[in-house]
C-alpha cells in the first residue's frame, strides 16, 4: 500500500489529508491543519505546510519516511487586499444646532427663546421668551437658584449647560424646563439668536427639530428657507435631545468628499467611474466593462492611493514589478463610519457614507513550483504541484454524503470567493472573486469605530453575551446562561464576545449587543451573499443562477456561525439548494482541497 | 528593587518635614475637627465650599429593595474625626460630588456608616450588600475610593481609586455616575485613574498615618448605621 499525502495551502490555514492507496482503492488515514505562514503562494508557506504534515502524520501514527508521495494545490494565484474610503463629511457652519447625544438631558418638551448668558439674564428684554445658556463654572445648584428666582420675572424656557448636569438641574426647578447638557464648546453657542430646544422622554426621541416642517414652524421659515434647513432636521433624526439656532448664515452642509475617479479595462469596454458616487455605481461599471482586464485610480488622488497601495503590496510579495500586476476584481461595498462633525459644539459624531474596496490581484504561477521543489528536497519525498485548485475542491466536495452532479461550490475564504462548477460531463469552470472575510472584518472595524482588527475579527467569528450579573450571561438570542461562581469582575455589566469558552469584553458604551450584531450581520450578507450570487451567476453555463441545482460551501468562513445560513438563505430564494459541505462526511467544510488532491492522486495511480 | 539604610531614612527624613510643613494648613483641619464637640460621636459638622456637612445617624441601616439605588458607605471617622482627604478637599464636597454623579443618571444614593473595619474593600463591599442594585461605593477619609458588586468576593471590585492624592472633583463626580450606571445594568467605560510613582513615597507615611487615625474609631461589633446627609 502506498501512502500518500495532499496539502492544500490557503490563505488563512494550510490543511492536509492523509490516505493509503492501492489498485485506485483509497483509504483516508487522518487529516492535518495549521496555519498558514506567509502570504499564500510564497516560499514562507513551507513552515506551515511542515507543521500542517507532521499534525496529520502523527493523528495516522507514521512519520515522514512512510509518505511515497506528496501533491501540492496549484493555488489559485489570487490574492486580495481592501481598503476603505470616506466620502461624506458633514460641517456646522456658524454653530447652528447641537445634535449630540447626552445619555442624560434633563426636562421635556420643545421650546423656543433668544439664547442669553445666564449671568446677564438679569439684564434681558423683559416679556420674550429666553433660553439660557450655562457654562461650567456655574454649579448645579447655582444655575437652579438663578433660574428659579428669575422664573418669576422672565420666560425661561429651555437651558443649555456645558457641563453634565441636565439631571440635576432639572430636579431643583420648581418648574421644570427642557435642558441640553454636556455642550463642550459652550462659548461658541450665538448669543442673543433665536433657538428651539427640544428633549424627547427617554427611549424616544426628538419630533419636532428632525422634521424639516417642524423647524419651519418653530422659526416660522418661508418655503426657501424650509428647502435649506433640510440637512438640519436630517442631522438630528435619532437624537434624544437637540438645539437649533437661527443664525443669518448658519448651516449644515453634507460635503461629497472627492475620492476619485476609477478606470476600469475590461474585456468589452473601458468605463471610469467616481468613486463618490457610491458602490452602485462602481459595480454597475464593473459589469458594464466586463471581464476585468484592469483597473487603475486617477493618481493623486484618494482612489489612486487605495488601488496602488494594493499593487504594491502584491508587487513586493510576488517579486514583480508593479505594472505587471493586474487587478482582476473588485468589490464595493456601501458602509459608514462615524467621524467628529466639523464646526461641531459638543463633539457630535456624525456616520458618514464610505466606500469599502476590495481588490483581486492575479500574481506569479511559478511559485508555487518553487516551494514543491523546496519541500523535496527537505522531506527526501517527491513533491508534486497537482492539479487546479478548483478541480480539486469540486473532487473533495463532491464527497459530501447527499451530492451530485452538476455542482457548484463556494469557497469562501479570507482573501477571494471563488466558485466552481462541475457540469454532467465533467467540464470544470471557475472563477475568482474579490472580497470575503477580510472585507467582513473592515466593515466591522469601520461601522463600529473600532480601533484594532483583532476586535473586529473576533466580532466576525463568534456570538456575543451580555453579562448581566456575575452569575448569569444573557445570549445574543435572548436564553440566560447561569454560573455556580462568579464571573471575573471585569466582565461585570459588559458586552462580551464568547471565544473558545472565554469571555472578551468589548469596551466603549456605545456599542450594544444589538447594534453590533445588527453590524455584523449585514457586514456578512453585503459581502458574503453578493458575491455568492455574483459568483455563481458568472459561472453557470446559461448565465442564470437558477440553473444550478446543487451548491455546496467551503473554505474557512463556511465554518462561520452565521455566514453559511445567511447564504442559504439568500440562495432559497433562487430555489437552490446550497449547504455547507461535510468533506468525507466528516470533515465539514474543510480539507475540501487537500481530500481531492489524494482522490486525483490515486486514481492516476489505478490506471 | 535595592534600596541602602542611608537612602531610606532620607526618604523617610523628607516625608516627616513635609509633614511639619503640611502641618501648618492640614493637620490644623484634622485637630479643629476633632475638637469639633462630636455630641454621642452621631453628627459630624464640617465647614466646605459645599456648606457646612452634617451627617447625622439615625439607627441601624436596613438592607435596601430599591433596584434604584447606590449606598455610599463611609468608613468610622469619615466627616467627624477627619473632615478632608489627604489632598485636604473636604468631605463635603466630596460626598456632593459623588451623589451629584449618582443623581444625574436618575438614581438615588443612600449613605450608610460602616464601623466594623475602615479597611475600603470591605466598606464597599458592605455597601454593596445593603444597596438594592447590588452596587455600592466604599468611600475612606483620606479619599481612597472603590465601586463594589454584593457578588464579587470582598477584595474583588468593579473599579478601585487606589491613590487618594490623585483623586479630584471631577473624578468623584464620574465615579458616582459610573457605580450609577452599572446599578442600571449599564457597561460604562472605566474612569480614567491617574497614575504617579511618586504618590507613593510622597504620601506614605501619611496615609498610613490617617489610616491609623481612622482604625481608631473602628467598632468591630457595630452594624453600619444609616445615615442622613444635610449640607447647610
Amino acid at each position: 500500500m502506498k501512502i500518500i499525502a495532499g496539502i492544500d495551502i490557503g490563505n488563512a490555514t494550510t490543511e492536509t489529508a492523509v490516505a493509503g492507496t492501492e489498485y485506485g482503492k483509497v483509504e483516508f488515514l487522518a487529516s492535518g491543519i495549521a496555519s498558514t505562514t506567509g502570504i499564500k503562494g510564497t516560499s514562507d508557506n513551507i513552515k506551515g505546510v511542515f507543521n500542517s504534515l507532521a499534525k496529520a502524520l502523527k493523528a495516522a501514527g507514521l512519520t515522514e519516511k512512510d509518505l511515497d508521495e506528496i501533491r501540492i494545490n496549484e493555488a489559485a494565484p489570487v490574492i486580495g487586499d481592501v481598503a476603505m474610503e470616506t466620502i461624506t463629511e458633514t460641517i456646522i457652519t456658524e454653530s447652528t444646532m447641537i445634535g449630540h447625544n447626552p445619555s442624560t438631558p434633563g426636562g421635556l418638551g420643545v421650546v423656543s427663546g433668544i439664547t442669553v448668558l445666564l449671568s446677564d439674564i438679569a439684564k434681558a428684554e423683559q416679556g420674550t421668551a429666553h433660553v439660557v445658556v450655562v457654562p461650567d463654572d456655574i454649579s448645579f445648584e447655582d444655575a437652579a437658584d438663578a433660574i428659579n428666582s428669575f422664573a418669576e420675572m422672565m420666560d425661561i424656557k429651555a437651558a443649555i449647560v456645558q457641563s453634565d448636569d441636565g439631571v440635576l438641574i432639572d430636579n431643583r426647578l420648581n418648574k421644570p424646563i427642557p435642558i441640553v447638557d454636556e455642550v463642550s464648546l459652550i462659548d461658541k453657542v450665538p448669543l442673543g439668536m433665536m433657538c428651539a430646544v427640544e428633549v424627547a422622554a427617554p427611549g424616544g426621541v426628538v419630533e419636532v427639530l428632525s422634521n424639516p416642517y417642524g423647524i419651519a414652524t418653530m422659526f416660522g421659515l418661508d418655503p426657501e428657507e424650509t428647502r435649506q434647513i433640510v440637512p438640519i432636521a436630517r442631522a438630528l433624526i435619532g437624537n434624544r435631545s437637540a438645539v437649533v439656532i437661527k443664525t443669518p448664515e448658519g448651516d449644515v452642509k453634507e460635503r461629497r468628499i472627492p475620492a476619485g475617479i476609477i478606470e476600469i479595462s475590461g474585456s468589452r469596454n473601458k468605463v471610469t467611474v467616481d468613486v463618490d458616487e457610491g458602490s452602485d455605481k462602481i459595480m454597475q461599471a464593473i459589469d458594464l466593462a466586463g471581464d476585468m482586464q484592469d483597473a487603475s485610480g486617477e493618481s493623486g488622488t484618494n482612489a489612486g492611493g487605495m488601488l496602488d497601495k494594493v499593487k504594491l503590496v502584491m508587487a513586493q510579495l510576488t517579486g514583480q514589478s508593479i505594472r505587471e500586476i493586474k487587478i482582476q476584481d473588485i468589490l464595493a461595498v456601501d458602509t459608514f463610519t462615524p467621524q467628529k462633525v466639523r464646526g461641531g459644539l459638543a463633539n457630535e459624531y456624525s456616520e458618514e457614507n464610505a466606500v469599502g474596496i476590495a481588490a483581486m490581484v492575479k500574481a506569479d504561477k511559478l511559485q508555487m513550483e518553487k516551494i514543491a521543489e523546496e519541500l523535496t528536497e527537505k522531506i527526501g519525498v517527491p513533491v508534486k504541484v497537482g492539479g487546479v485548485e478548483a478541480d480539486m475542491a469540486i473532487r473533495g466536495a463532491l464527497t459530501t454524503p447527499g451530492t451530485d452532479k452538476p455542482l457548484a461550490i463556494i469557497d469562501m475564504g479570507a482573501g477571494s470567493t471563488d466558485a466552481s462548477i462541475i457540469t454532467d460531463d465533467r467540464r470544470i469552470t471557475s472563477i475568482h472573486l474579490a472580497g470575503a472575510g477580510n472585507m467582513v472584518t473592515l466593515l466591522i472595524k469601520s461601522e463600529l469605530g473600532l480601533r484594532d482588527f483583532e476586535t473586529a475579527e473576533d466580532i466576525k467569528k463568534y456570538p456575543l453575551a451580555k453579562v448581566e450579573s456575575l452569575f448569569h450571561i444573557r445570549h445574543e438570542d435572548g436564553t440566560v446562561q447561569f454560573f455556580d461562581k462568579p464571573l471575573d469582575s471585569k466582565l461585570f455589566a459588559r458586552v462580551v464576545i464568547l471565544k473558545d469558552g472565554n469571555m472578551i469584553p468589548l469596551e466603549g458604551e456605545h456599542n450594544s449587543i444589538e447594534k453590533i450584531r445588527l453590524v455584523r450581520k449585514n457586514a456578512k450578507q453585503k459581502v458574503f451573499v453578493t458575491n455568492a450570487l455574483r459568483a455563481l451567476s458568472r459561472v453557470s453555463p446559461t448565465g442564470n443562477v437558477r440553473d444550478i441545482p446543487f451548491v455546496v460551501l467551503v473554505g474557512g468562513s463556511a465554518l462561520d456561525f452565521e455566514v453559511p445560513q445567511l447564504v442559504t438563505d439568500g440562495l432559497s430564494q433562487y430555489k437552490i439548494v446550497s449547504g455547507r459541505a461535510n468533506v468525507r462526511g466528516a470533515e465539514g467544510p474543510r480539507n475540501a482541497v487537500a481530500t481531492g488532491l489524494v482522490l486525483a492522486m490515486s486514481e492516476e495511480d489505478g490506471k | 528593587m535595592n534600596i541602602d539604610q542611608e537612602e531610606l531614612r532620607n526618604i523617610v527624613a523628607d516625608v516627616l518635614k513635609e509633614m511639619d510643613l503640611g502641618g501648618e494648613e492640614a493637620p490644623a483641619q484634622v485637630s479643629a475637627a476633632s475638637r469639633t464637640t462630636v455630641s454621642a460621636a452621631s453628627a459630624g459638622r464640617t465647614e466646605s465650599a459645599s456648606g457646612q456637612l452634617i451627617l447625622t445617624e439615625e439607627g441601624e441601616a436596613k438592607s435596601g429593595t430599591a433596584v434604584d439605588e447606590v449606598v455610599l458607605g463611609i468608613t468610622p471617622a469619615f466627616g467627624i474625626y477627619q473632615t478632608s482627604t489627604i489632598i485636604g478637599i473636604p468631605h463635603a464636597d466630596v460626598i456632593k460630588e459623588i451623589m451629584a454623579g449618582i443623581e444625574e443618571e436618575g438614581m438615588k444614593c443612600r449613605v450608610v456608616r460602616v464601623y466594623r473595619t475602615a479597611d475600603v474593600s470591605f466598606v464597599g463591599h458592605d455597601a454593596a450588600v445593603l444597596s438594592g442594585s447590588g452596587v455600592g461605593i466604599g468611600i475612606q477619609s483620606k479619599g481612597t475610593t472603590v465601586i463594589h458588586q454584593k457578588d464579587l468576593p470582598p477584595l474583588s471590585n468593579l473599579e478601585l481609586f487606589s491613590q487618594a492624592p490623585l483623586i479630584d472633583l471631577p473624578t468623584y463626580r464620574q465615579l458616582g455616575k459610573n457605580a450609577a450606571k452599572y446599578a442600571k445594568g449599564e457597561s460604562p467605560n472605566p474612569v480614567p485613574v491617574r497614575n504617579d510613582q511618586m504618590a507613593r513615597p510622597k504620601y506614605q507615611a501619611i496615609a498610613a498615618l490617617l489610616h491609623i487615625k481612622e482604625a481608631e474609631h473602628q467598632d468591630v461589633k457595630k452594624k453600619p448605621q444609616a445615615v442622613r446627609v444635610e449640607f447647610k
